[in-house]
């Protein structure tokens, strides 16, 4: 052991003549060939299930969509169909199962990278080779980190085609479907952003490997600090990427995502959300007019009704179905950074490191 | 490595055995990362889920004051509350689904198949306390420790959703929330662990055992949720519209509505007949003529006197723990199954 932690070797030896970069293609393969072949399995796997549920998604849509726009989104028939969309593959249509791969793929093929050989010893023989320890971690991180994108971001375009029709214009003008493309659990499942969730989990993977220098304890921590970033981005990130927009305009397009609503009298602030009780008692008694579901959200319409005589006025800041790129750029530019950084923060520590 | 493949000595009877608590300190030593992790994670979630608990119990008390409950005045409260904060409490319930699989993978996994892959178990299995002794030495308090874990934390889940059954927004029977309450989520959390240790035994390396286990898991799960569960109690079938939480009834918000399976109109011969028909029959300031039918309790009383049934199927909510026993006996019986044979091929495999 201590034979071993000696001052390392200064990097820049110029004596023996450095090795080209394409013969550790071949060590990066078989070292990491079984979890490559295991990400193939379970993406191959989910891309039959969703490849299934989505001609049968594909089908009733599209059934329903000629119906509706042939005999009027008001006739029986129409209604039959748009009923039994509901029911079809429900416990994929919020996307929050999905949200789980990326963070399984990135940490089960990140973590193990450095860890494996850390703890089993085997850096202080692959990091003492000619190539050189930095080029060594870089020559495996690359390689791997591109083909999970690769692989992740060919499984995006499936991912599109299986929620395409919620979002299709005809769709959503016939009522079909009023989901927004801001959804929390749809956002990052088509686009560029999931092969970066992807590519950033990755990467927390390979630095929590390097930190941590145990498989399975790196595996457990990237999940946890994924999930973290994740939910972060998620929750209080991702509606700042551009200003919303403001409107006085009741009908908001249901794929819009709405930030909030409030409400002026006469050019000054008169409440935020949803009307005091105060008020509705004095100018709704019959409550707001039209059916409220227990799921169903109280019309706007409705409630404007009541109020719009007596001066007031509702106010909307949302953000259009039109910014989905522009935020998936955002989204991506960040995570690609973040990436990056994460991989050059662990080939920097793997340089430092005493071996 | 040839002097250790002779075949195992019978499991020597004259040795007086070593007391089974002096595994304990071994179990606990090898074993408190893990539940360390555990620890941290429940905690991390329990602190989370208290502070976001406290500001739904406090919203929810606003609308659990108004009266009289039936207003138009306090429906739009009981909306306004659920879609403020429902959305939140579902994708809590969405994640919170993967917990008892990641729990039950990273400690359950790794118990055999760390032996296994760094041949520590050349000397753990020939200590005189005996192989699957030390097996199930291991197994066992780990089993209990995680599953009583996940049940102190489902406690606070409970807590969590009860605004949510209380003001008719979600049966409990739902399959995003019947498994994160009573006795389901220790259950799983130790039917996960049962399913990694057997999986580390037979793939003998940890991360694809791991691997193998959400999988496992995952799948085990998807098929209960959406096959199995809705058949552990012959559902109930009525033409009583008024079945608790249906939109068609006088009975929308109620505590505790149930899970409709189910509904479907019929004629007076006993034919079913769609929705469509049936807005053709209504009268237009009813909403019919446009398509299908409204739901709502004045549709449902038209149709009714003019000769129409409503045939609903579904498990009342008064079943949750009828349905919470038997989703935890039978894991609880594949969890122990699942050990028992981790333990038959620890005692089988020739060392």
């Amino acid at each position: 052991m201590t034979a071993l932690t000696m001052a390392a070797i200064p990097e820049e030896d110029v004596g023996p003549r450095r090795l080209p970069w394409r013969r550790m293609g071949w060590v990066t393969w078989r070292q990491h060939r079984t979890g490559l072949a295991g990400v193939a399995v379970f993406l191959g796997a989910l891309a039959v299930c969703l490849w299934l549920a989505g001609l049968k998604l594909h089908h009733v849509f599209a059934a329903a969509t000629a119906a509706c726009s042939l005999a009027g989104s008001a006739s029986a028939v129409c209604y039959d169909l748009s009923t039994s969309i509901i029911g079809t593959n429900g416990f994929l249509s919020n996307g929050f199962m999905l949200q789980a791969v990326p963070p399984l793929i990135g940490a089960f093929v990140g973590a193990p990278v450095l860890a494996r050989e850390l703890e089993t010893g085997t850096f202080r023989y692959a990091w003492t080779q000619g190539f050189g320890r930095w080029r060594w971690a870089l020559a495996k991180l690359a390689p791997l980190a591109i083909v999970l994108a690769a692989a992740t971001g060919a499984l995006t375009v499936l991912l599109s085609w299986y929620y395409q029709p919620y979002f299709a214009t005809v769709n959503q003008n016939l009522g079909l479907s009023d989901a927004t493309p801001f959804a929390p659990g749809l956002f990052d499942l088509r686009g560029i952003t999931f092969a970066a969730w992807t590519l950033v989990a990755f990467a927390i993977g390979s630095l929590a490997g390097m930190l941590i220098r145990r498989v399975v304890p790196a595996i457990a921590a990237a999940l946890a600090a994924y999930a973290g970033v994740a939910f972060a981005a998620g929750a209080f990130l991702r509606e700042h990427y551009l200003a919303p927009l403001v409107t006085s305009n009741l009908n908001v397009p249901a794929s819009a995502w709405i930030m909030s609503q409030w409400w002026t009298k006469g050019g000054r602030f008169a409440f935020a959300g949803f009307p005091p009780d105060s008020l509705l008692n004095r100018f709704c008694p019959a409550g707001p007019a039209g059916p409220v579901g227990p799921h169903g959200k109280p019309k706007a319409e409705a409630i404007a009704g009541c109020l719009t005589p007596h001066g007031y006025t509702q106010w909307t800041s949302y953000h259009p179905a039109s910014q989905f790129w522009p935020f998936q750029w955002i989204e991506g530019g960040w995570l690609l950074a973040l990436s990056a950084l994460l991989i050059a923060a662990t080939v920097w520590l793997v340089r430092r490191r005493a071996a | 490595m040839t002097a250790l493949t002779v075949p195992a000595r019978p499991e020597d009877a004259r040795l007086r055995p070593v007391p089974w608590r002096r595994m304990a300190w071994v179990t606990w030593r090898q074993h408190r990362i893990a539940l360390a992790g555990v620890a941290a994670l429940l905690g991390a979630l329990a602190v989370y889920l208290w502070v976001t608990g406290l500001h739904v119990h406090h919203a929810y008390a606003a609308v659990a004051a108004c009266h009289p409950a039936s207003s138009n005045t306090c429906a739009t409260l009981t909306v306004n509350f659920n879609n403020a904060n429902g959305s939140t409490a579902e994708l809590i319930a969405a994640l919170l689904q993967g917990a008892p699989a990641l729990i039950g993978a990273f400690v359950g996994a790794p118990v055999l198949a760390r032996e296994l892959e760094t041949g520590t178990f050349r000397y753990a299995w020939t200590q005189g306390f005996g192989r699957w002794r030390w097996t199930l030495a291991k197994l066992v308090p780990l089993a209990i420790a995680v599953a009583a874990a996940a049940g102190a934390f489902s406690l606070l889940l409970s807590w969590y959703y009860a605004p949510f059954f209380a003001d008719g927004n979600q049966t409990p029977l739902a399959s995003t929330v019947f498994d994160l309450r009573g006795v389901a989520f220790a259950a799983w959390t130790l039917a996960a662990f049962a399913i990694g240790a057997l999986a580390g035994m037979l793939i003998r390396r940890v991360v694809p055992a791991i691997a193998a286990t959400l999988a496992a898991t995952a799948g085990l799960g998807l098929v209960t949720g959406l096959y199995l569960r809705e058949h552990y109690v012959t559902a109930l079938v009525t033409s009583n519209p008024n079945v608790p939480g249906s939109t068609m009834g006088s009975n929308v918000f109620v505590s505790d509505p149930a899970w409709i399976l189910s509904e479907q109109w019929q004629t007076k011969a006993g034919r079913p007949v769609s929705e469509s028909a049936l807005g053709q029959v209504l009268p237009a300031q009813l909403g019919g003529k446009g398509g299908g039918i409204p739901q709502s309790f004045e549709v449902t009383d038209y149709l009714t006197r003019h000769g129409y049934t409503l045939w609903t199927t579904y498990q009342p909510a008064s079943r949750f723990w009828p349905f919470q026993w038997i989703e935890g006996g039978w894991l609880l019986a594949l969890s122990v199954l699942l050990i028992a044979a981790t333990v038959w091929l620890v005692r089988r495999r020739a060392a």
